[in-house]
């Protein structure tokens, strides 16, 4: 009887112990089928390209596209709150100079994000080169330039935007990294990323197949980081490396011309040539009524000549369904910004062309960007604003403006805008189909760039010896500024009345002032003035020329201006954000470096 | 002589054919003895009976079997038949000493057959006998307020959805797991895992779980509160466990039962809404005021225009509808429910099937549900029992697409819901133009715009859900050892359960809803499917040994138990069909089809053990070990240990004295450790998934930072109960007290700086959490019995405490919300140390009755001020100025004693609204507080309503909850009442304080009526200001923090049963009927439908408006055949 027992225990027993113990640790390991665990990926190339890829589209993100619109335009001149600004309290705060740390877009998660994807590709990127005999070293590379590259553009974003930011070049992949860091001050930042590209320059892809269409500017080339090495070395006021970069970029661009003479019919002809002066500018079809048509060549078509480096977003028609899903998505940020046009004409902005490019209601005065050059005849000034059937920007929500001749500078030539891209509302969400592309780097702001390094090099003074000794600086700097100018202009290149005299500008702050005006001019809403303003002002040392521009808007006051960029203390934090309020409460090394020229807009609450 | 009889023996015990000999007792022969040949089952072979002198011959079939010697009065012998001659001496049996049988009821716990009596958990137990008769309609409904310490909060009132039940607070703050109690039914759980798919929906397929089961397929639900008694469910129970146990079929001739019910259901109405009349009136005031301009409030919507000329569509703005009663509806419920049940010696079973089919109390919902339950019972042998058990349920449940009465509680009045022609016909449903030529005002672009009209939403859209839920189960029991209590005891319980679950829905929503371009997307479709099947295996070794000496008695269980399970859908959405086209494949555009797969697995070990020291004295014991996939390899296991004690003082020999009043009286210490785990799968590596595309490339990236230690989150409780009964379990009563930590609490979505490039990590183990309470609940056995009437009570009542003990600071920060000076903003503040559900807010005093302007030419002296206030100026002064003799009040500020401060100018200061220097704050939109404006008070004189002026305001956290109940009998007759009530505590009105701000275009409440229109008005309803930044007079204050203490009557029934000699000549065995009314009132000051709101995570307790419960009315009857 017992013995039965026993034996009948035993079976069971083993029974148990074989469908637990042996299979319990194989048993509980799922394989997972909608994601890819890290242990089974970093294998092939192919592996390598996806979060390369990953790490452009992370740019197109909400977070980091209207940033680069937030961060570069809403503090400065060129707009104005647009009448969808009801929904969105914390941009009109922007607008209004009253920006908190709570403010969101004071936030840069979306920046580090890509940052932390280049660097997981830096990481493992080796890896696959040991294990994939079809990834060559070349190949690896040119991908860990790319991605440097990329990340060195998001720090150099945070760092003009912040100023002091923390900064690493490694991969956060675990949660017992240390990840309070101290910010690292703006300099150190920005010689880190000037060293960094120095590097990866060399190793870089110079040319994407032809047959890869959108690589050439949607990607990163060594054109694109010498475009970056132009601007950095002016923020850090190494002109001359700034100009022998810029001569770079040019000499490129001619060069991708003459490898590829059938990829672009923007540029054609020698009649253009005196028209840009020689530089690689898009210029197709200026003429008859199409001035402005480079408009859509940069913006619309994409892939330009004249463009160094874009964010390419999904042409329309395609499915735009991804922008929170896998496909390939609009350009929310600026559709959302700057408009749509629902059915005819009307303009559902969130921002709004500000007086200094539309002037007074008549618009007849006050458009102080134009006012002392060619007017009328300046084909922006319709890309820009459209002049006549009531104020709203242009740029990025038409696709194609064009623009007739212009007699002179007082008469208004016929302006036509294009399809205009939509905006539909489904389930309450709004979905903005807006394809244009973004735009970080053309030729039109290297050629400026130039002619602002080269201002620095100019002396004061009148003196004989000066004047002999600026003269040359002078005329390649107005040489520059021209060609963008004249290729705006709404005139046959023959009959060109309303264009710059180089007459005016004999000093250097005469040249300055201009080359300032041409930026934007020529960039506006392309993210770019704000940065300019603050370039100049920590040139300057002092914000006199910011706070000038800034009196000329109408979200702020002159003498609110004056009071917060002018203060001896904290004017020159001002012109920087503040950290978000989100991130000093989870870092206390932020918390102790945090902007002194913001508050947080609470106070304290009793307990 | 030996060898003889030995020889004779052997030869007797092969042929012994018959056998012969005498019965006597000490007197001599006994006549009329029994004397039978009985086989090993107790069957009588054959029989004889003695004559006059006692003597007897039998014949005897087989040698096998045994002789039994019976007569009256004497104690009956069995002896083997192994000789041919018997003489008997019966013994008288009354010589005997005394017999007691004692039969113990057990109780299935830590899955042991323990004696309830022997119970050492805290536990509550209710026997749907309790029911029988009764309509009750769903299991929630039977737990209301009958257990202590269990929260049962109002579900959404749409068709299919359950409650949600909190059992002894929340464990847990995280949204990690949901925080309702783990349902078992037959010791089996649910796995059905949509919740990847459909969040929102994930707590209505929880209970759908409960409402899948037809309340007269249950036997008994025990709620397991306590963590020791949670044990045996490791990681699942920490929310507590509601076990429920379904019927089975019994020995006896085949049983048919029918029962219907048949219910009416309608939603309480709330706040009265304002007509049509009164919400243009308001609006115009409300876009006029901020201006003081007409333009501003020439709005053509609400303009009473009379010419298309004037406004396009203005025939359909000249109505007063009432939307939510165009929603709504009495709905309707029957409830058919047949069930057989029977068996004999070898098998039993019951089957039951029912059929349901609702309408809603909100138009157009519809369910239908079909259910059954077989349960069989096959004894193979003696030792060997197979069971085997099957559910199926189909629901089909056409629901609404919108969220119909919240629209319509917003809605304008003054809409029409059809669209007229111009000679008056109906030409379609209104619903306003959101595209093209409209000629009517922008400014209900944001709401009233995209507010579908709900009657034709609820007519036109489609959403409808299909679900079918299968459970199959198969069970073998098997005794290894002896069979009955006198033998040691091996049993060994293997069942095999599966639950398969497919869903499929179907929704459309046509373009009338959506008026916008053929561009844009309209005639949208949906389509999915999605399934999930799981599959579930328990083995059980329960050892009961046999000690001699009988004061020992003990139990041992081992248990392995695996689950694994996978679920899976696809979906198919598209847009811009063709007008009449619903299926989405069929679409020219914006097809998006999607599918997604998700699977689990686990493994438990289970150990537990009981042991009993003279029935008196007990011990237990259990350890559960759970192994999950969620966590790395080196945390994968979690171990969770429990164990109780119990000792029964009233069984001491030194209480028996007071055993005839106090039956009972026990205390049972317990403790035991439970845990947690995350919902995500590979925490522990790093995961990467696809992202947007760029250009033409695929992309990836990184989706999560790896988490090196993520750990159980553990739960320390310890329990402490005291059972009394008294007068022979007349009255019982048990109290409980606990005290749980929770520690390494599991916080999702942990915020690191975002400089690491994720801004959050999924969990991180942080912080402490404490969770102390107490209960009491007292039941009675015909407490009052009078001849056939007697009554029965039960009682409970309980407190709950939540505090937080340690936190990472950055958590804590993050809780924190910090305070953006909005209108109905909710500050929240959790501190340490501190229980949650604290309210903060502004204090109300009132609406100022004059505007700083017309204060100022007053020019009063401070004097004169004070009078002003006080309403004791001179008369002629009110004559003057033409004014009611009454106290004023007016913007300005003053000081602690009500004296007027001045500006340096002598100018009166005025009240200010977050006034900062730096020009941060509300100045640049808000010029001061005026005329109608609402007064709150400056607690720190500095003339600046900020955070400052903040105060605590109360505590949402009720003093008692509890409910009680009393069921009167009288012969066939029964009446049975429940209550539910809380006390003590506060609830912040957001309800109301949406529907009295006065600053959108929603539909307010009818109190908006007194609102301040013009000077000199004296209300506590500030003037209508349309827009968020205009005015702060909808501000959180304690103008809308309410008492919200309640007694409900969850229910009272009336029950009647024929009695059974009607009924013997139609063949019936029983029939009763019942009515019933649920929810029909509820004794508060709580302005809102329903006070029934309570605190739950870090906020206090907020009526957002949620759906009243419904009242319903129910009439039901059962046939037993």
């Amino acid at each position: 009887m017992i013995k039965r027992l026993t034996s009948k225990i035993t079976v069971i027993g083993y029974c148990l112990l074989v469908i637990g113990i042996s299979s319990c640790s194989d048993f509980l390991e799922i394989p997972s089928r909608s994601e890819i665990i890290l242990e089974e990926f970093w294998n092939e190339k192919n592996d390598v390209d996806n979060v390369v890829a990953g790490c452009y589209s992370r740019m197109q993100g909400e977070d980091v596209l209207q940033r680069f619109i937030v961060w570069g335009e809403c503090r400065a001149d060129n707009v104005k709150a647009g009448n969808r600004i009801d929904r969105d309290a914390n941009l009109d705060n922007v607008l209004k100079e009253n920006i908190t740390t709570k403010n969101p877009y004071t936030g840069w998660d979306g920046f580090y994000s890509v940052i932390n994807r280049c660097n997981t590709v830096i990481k493992y990127a080796p890896g696959v080169a040991a294990v994939d005999p079809g990834y060559t070293e070349s190949e690896l590379k040119a991908t860990i330039a790319e991605v440097s590259a990329i990340r060195d553009l998001m720090y150099f974003y945070l760092i003009r935007t912040f100023r002091d930011v923390p900064y690493y070049t490694y991969a956060f992949t675990d949660d017992d990294q240390p990840m309070d860091l101290v910010p690292t001050p703006f300099e150190a930042v920005l010689d880190s990323l000037i060293t960094d590209l120095e590097v990866q320059q060399n190793n870089a892809m110079k040319r994407y197949a032809i047959t890869d269409t959108y690589y050439q500017t949607g990607r990163i080339t060594k054109c694109a980081i010498w475009a970056m090495l132009c601007e950095m070395y002016l923020w850090k006021g190494d002109y001359d490396n700034c100009i022998k970069y810029a001569d770079l970029v040019i000499n490129d661009k001619k060069d991708l011309l003459k490898e590829r003479p059938n990829i672009s019919s923007s540029i054609s002809g020698s009649s253009n040539d005196s028209r840009t002066n020689g530089f690689p500018l898009s210029t197709g079809g200026l003429s008859g009524s199409s001035y402005g048509s480079f408009y859509e060549d940069i913006f619309t078509s994409g892939k330009s000549v004249e463009t160094i480096f874009e964010l390419l977003f999904s042409p329309l028609n395609k499915s735009l369904a991804g922008r929170n899903g896998s496909g390939w998505p609009g350009n929310y940020g600026a559709g959302r910004l700057y408009g749509y046009a629902s059915s005819s004409a009307m303009n559902d902005a969130f921002l709004d062309v500000s007086s200094v490019v539309s002037g007074d209601g008549g618009r007849t005065s006050g458009r102080s960007v134009y006012a002392n050059e060619n007017y009328y005849a300046d084909s922006r000034l319709y890309i820009n604003s459209n002049q006549g059937t009531g104020d709203a920007i242009r740029k990025f929500v038409t696709q194609s403006v064009m623009v007739g001749q212009a007699s002179n500078h007082t008469s208004k030539p016929s302006v036509n805008y294009g399809t205009y891209y939509t905006h539909s509302v489904v389930n309450n969400v709004d979905y903005y189909e807006n394809s244009s592309s973004w735009v970080i780097y053309r030729m039109a702001d290297i050629l400026l760039l130039k002619a602002e390094a080269l201002c620095q090099k100019l002396q004061e003074g009148s003196t004989q010896e000066i004047v002999a000794y600026n003269t040359p600086y002078l005329d390649q700097a107005f040489t520059l500024v021209n060609a963008v100018n004249k290729r705006a202009v709404a005139q046959p290149i023959s009959s060109l009345t309303d264009t710059l005299q180089r007459s005016k500008y004999n000093t250097k702050s005469e040249m300055e002032e201009l080359v300032l005006k041409e930026r934007q001019r020529e960039l506006m809403f392309e993210g770019k003035r704000w940065y300019d303003l603050v370039r100049r002002s920590m040139r300057d040392g002092n914000t006199d020329v910011l706070c000038e521009a800034m009196a000329n808007r109408e979200s702020t006051n002159a003498s609110y201006v004056n009071n917060f960029f002018g203060n001896s203390g904290t004017g020159m934090w001002a012109i920087f954000w503040p950290y978000n309020d989100e991130e000093t409460k989870v870092s206390a090394n932020l918390a102790a470096h945090q902007n002194p020229a913001f508050s947080s807009g609470e106070t304290n609450i009793q307990k | 002589m030996a060898f003889a009889l030995l020889l004779s023996y052997t030869a007797s015990a092969q042929d012994i054919t018959s056998v012969h000999g005498t019965v006597s007792d000490e007197m001599g022969g006994l006549m009329g003895a029994t004397v039978c040949e009985v086989d090993g089952t107790g069957r009588i072979i054959n029989s004889a009976v003695t004559d006059l002198n006692g003597n007897f011959t039998m014949k005897v079939k087989n040698t096998k079997d045994k002789i039994r010697f019976t007569y009256v009065g004497m104690s009956p012998q069995v002896l083997p038949i192994n000789k041919t001659t018997y003489n008997i001496t019966m013994k008288s049996a009354t010589t005997l000493k005394e017999v007691t049988v004692k039969s113990k009821k057990r109780a299935q716990g830590n899955g042991l057959p323990i004696p309830e009596r022997e119970l050492s958990y805290a536990t509550q137990t209710i026997s749907m006998k309790e029911f029988e008769g009764l309509g009750i309609t769903s299991v929630d409904e039977a737990l209301q307020g009958r257990i202590a310490g269990l929260d049962i909060i109002g579900n959404s009132g749409d068709l299919g959805s359950g409650s949600t039940m909190r059992l002894r607070g929340v464990s847990s703050l995280s949204s990690l797991t949901d925080s309702n109690p783990l349902i078992v039914v037959d010791g089996n759980i649910r796995e059905v895992n949509l919740a990847d798919f459909d969040l929102a929906g994930a707590n209505n397929e929880k209970f759908a779980e409960l409402l899948n089961i037809n309340p007269e397929d249950i036997a008994e639900i025990r709620v397991l509160k306590d963590a020791a008694s949670c044990a045996v469910y490791g990681s699942q129970g920490g929310n507590g466990v509601i076990e429920l146990t379904t019927k089975r079929g019994a020995r006896g001739k085949p049983k048919l039962t029918y029962s219907l019910k048949l219910t009416g259901t309608h939603q309480p109405k709330g706040y009265d809404l304002l007509t049509g009349d009164d919400y243009t009136m308001m609006l115009k005031e409300a876009y006029f005021n901020p201006y003081q301009d007409d333009n501003a409030s020439d709005i053509p919507e609400i303009s009473y225009h009379t010419s298309d000329a004037e406004f396009r569509d203005w025939r359909q703005y000249r109505a007063n509808t009432d939307w939510r009663d165009a929603v709504t509806q009495t709905g309707l419920r029957q409830n058919h429910y047949v069930t057989i049940s029977g068996g004999g010696e070898k098998a039993s079973f019951r089957i039951g099937g029912g059929f349901d089919h609702e309408t809603g109390t909100i138009i157009k919902q519809k369910l239908n549900r079909f259910s059954t339950r077989v349960a069989l019972d096959y004894n193979v042998s003696e030792r060997i029992r197979v069971s085997t058990n099957f559910s199926l349920t189909y629901t089909k449940n056409k629901m609404n697409y919108d969220g119909l009465l919240d629209i319509a509680q917003k809605k304008m009045p003054n809409m029409s819901i059809y669209e007229y022609s111009p000679t008056g016909e109906v030409v379609g449903y209104y619903t306003m133009p959101r595209e093209g030529p409209y000629a009517g005002s922008s400014v209900f672009n944001d709401d009233q715009k995209k507010y579908v009209n709900p009657v034709a939403s609820a007519n036109l859209a489609k959403n409808d859900r299909r679900t079918y839920d299968m459970s199959p189960e198969l069970v073998i029991n098997y005794r290894l050892l002896g069979t009955d209590e006198d033998h040691h005891r091996l049993d060994y319980r293997g069942s095999v359960y599966m639950n398969i679950f497919n869903q499929y829905d179907d929704k459309y929503y046509p373009w009338e809803l959506t008026p916008l371009n053929y561009n844009a997307d309209i005639n949208t479709s949906y389509r999915a499917s999605s399934k999930s099947v799981s599959f579930n295996t328990k083995h059980t070794l329960t050892f009961t040994p046999r000690f001699t000496n009988k004061d020992h008695e003990a139990m041992f269980m081992g248990r392995f138990e695996l689950t694994s399970g996978s679920s899976n859908g696809q979906s198919t959405n598209a847009k811009r069909l063709a007008t009449g086209v619903e299926n989405p494949s069929a679409a020219g555009l914006g097809l998006e089809p999607g599918s997604w797969y998700n699977q689990w697995r686990s493994m438990y070990y289970t150990f537990s053990t009981h042991y009993s020291y003279k029935g008196r004295y007990v011990v237990d014991f259990t350890v559960r070990v759970d192994g999950t996939t969620k966590f790395g390899p080196g945390n994968r296991w979690g171990y969770f240990p429990s164990g109780s004690l119990k000792w029964i003082i009233s069984d001491e020999p030194w209480m028996q004295k007071l055993k005839p009043v106090l039956s009972m009286f026990a205390i049972r210490p317990g403790w035991a450790l439970t845990g947690n785990q995350p919902n995500q799968n590979y925490l522990y590596t790093s995961k990467y998934g696809t992202v947007s595309n760029y250009i033409d490339m695929g992309a990836m990236a990184p989706l999560n930072i790896r988490l090196t230690d993520l750990r159980w989150q553990k739960k320390s409780e310890f329990n402490g109960g005291i059972d009394l009964a008294f007068f022979d379990d007349k009255i019982r009563l048990t109290i409980e007290a606990y005290h749980a930590t929770i520690t390494d609490m599991l916080m999702p979505n942990y915020r690191v700086p975002s400089s690491v490039g994720f801004t959050t990590v999924p969990y991180r183990n942080s912080g402490k959490m404490r969770n102390m309470g107490w209960e009491f609940h007292i039941t009675t056995n015909r407490f009052i019995k009078k001849g056939k009437f007697y009554v029965d009570m039960n009682a409970n009542f309980g407190n709950n405490r939540n505090e937080i003990l340690e936190m990472d600071e950055y958590v804590l920060n993050n809780l924190n919300s910090t305070y953006d000076y909005k209108n109905g903003e909710t500050l929240r503040r959790v501190q340490l140390h501190n229980p949650f559900g604290a309210i903060y807010g502004f204090k109300f005093k009132g609406v100022y009755t004059h505007n700083y302007k017309t204060f100022v030419n007053l020019n009063l002296s401070d004097e004169e001020f004070k009078q002003f206030t006080q309403g004791t100026l001179p008369d002629e002064w009110y004559a003057d100025h033409g004014w009611e003799k009454r106290p004023y009040t007016a913007p300005v500020v003053t000081g602690p004693d009500g004296e007027l401060i001045r500006e340096a100018d002598g100018t009166p200061k005025r009240m200010r609204y977050d006034y900062r220097s730096d020009g941060t704050g509300h100045t640049s939109s808000h010029q001061g507080f005026n005329g109608g404006d609402a007064i709150y008070e400056d607690a720190n004189y500095d003339g600046n309503i900020n955070a400052l002026d903040i105060s605590y305001l109360g505590s949402s956290l009720p003093k008692l909850t509890g409910g009680f109940g009393f069921t009167f009998n009288y012969g066939d007759w029964r009446l049975s009442t429940q209550f539910t009530y809380r006390v003590g505590n506060k609830i912040l009105n957001l309800a109301r304080l949406n529907l009295e701000s006065m600053i959108g275009n929603n539909n307010q409440s009818q109190a908006v009526n007194y609102r301040w229109r013009k000077e000199g008005d004296v209300t506590t309803m500030p003037r209508a200001m349309h827009g968020e930044n205009e005015a702060y007079n909808s501000l959180v204050s304690d103008r809308y923090v309410e008492d919200g203490s309640y007694l409900r009557m969850s229910y009272a029934q009336l029950s009647y049963a024929i009695n059974k000699k009607y009924l013997k000549w139609i063949g019936l065995n029983r029939v009763s009927f019942y009515a019933s009314i649920n929810n029909p009132f509820v004794i508060t000051k709580y302005s809102g439908v329903d006070p029934d709101i309570s605190q739950s995570g870090y906020d206090p307790a907020i009526d957002r408006a949620q759906t009243p419960r419904s009242r319903s009315y129910t009439l039901g009857i059962t046939v037993d055949f």
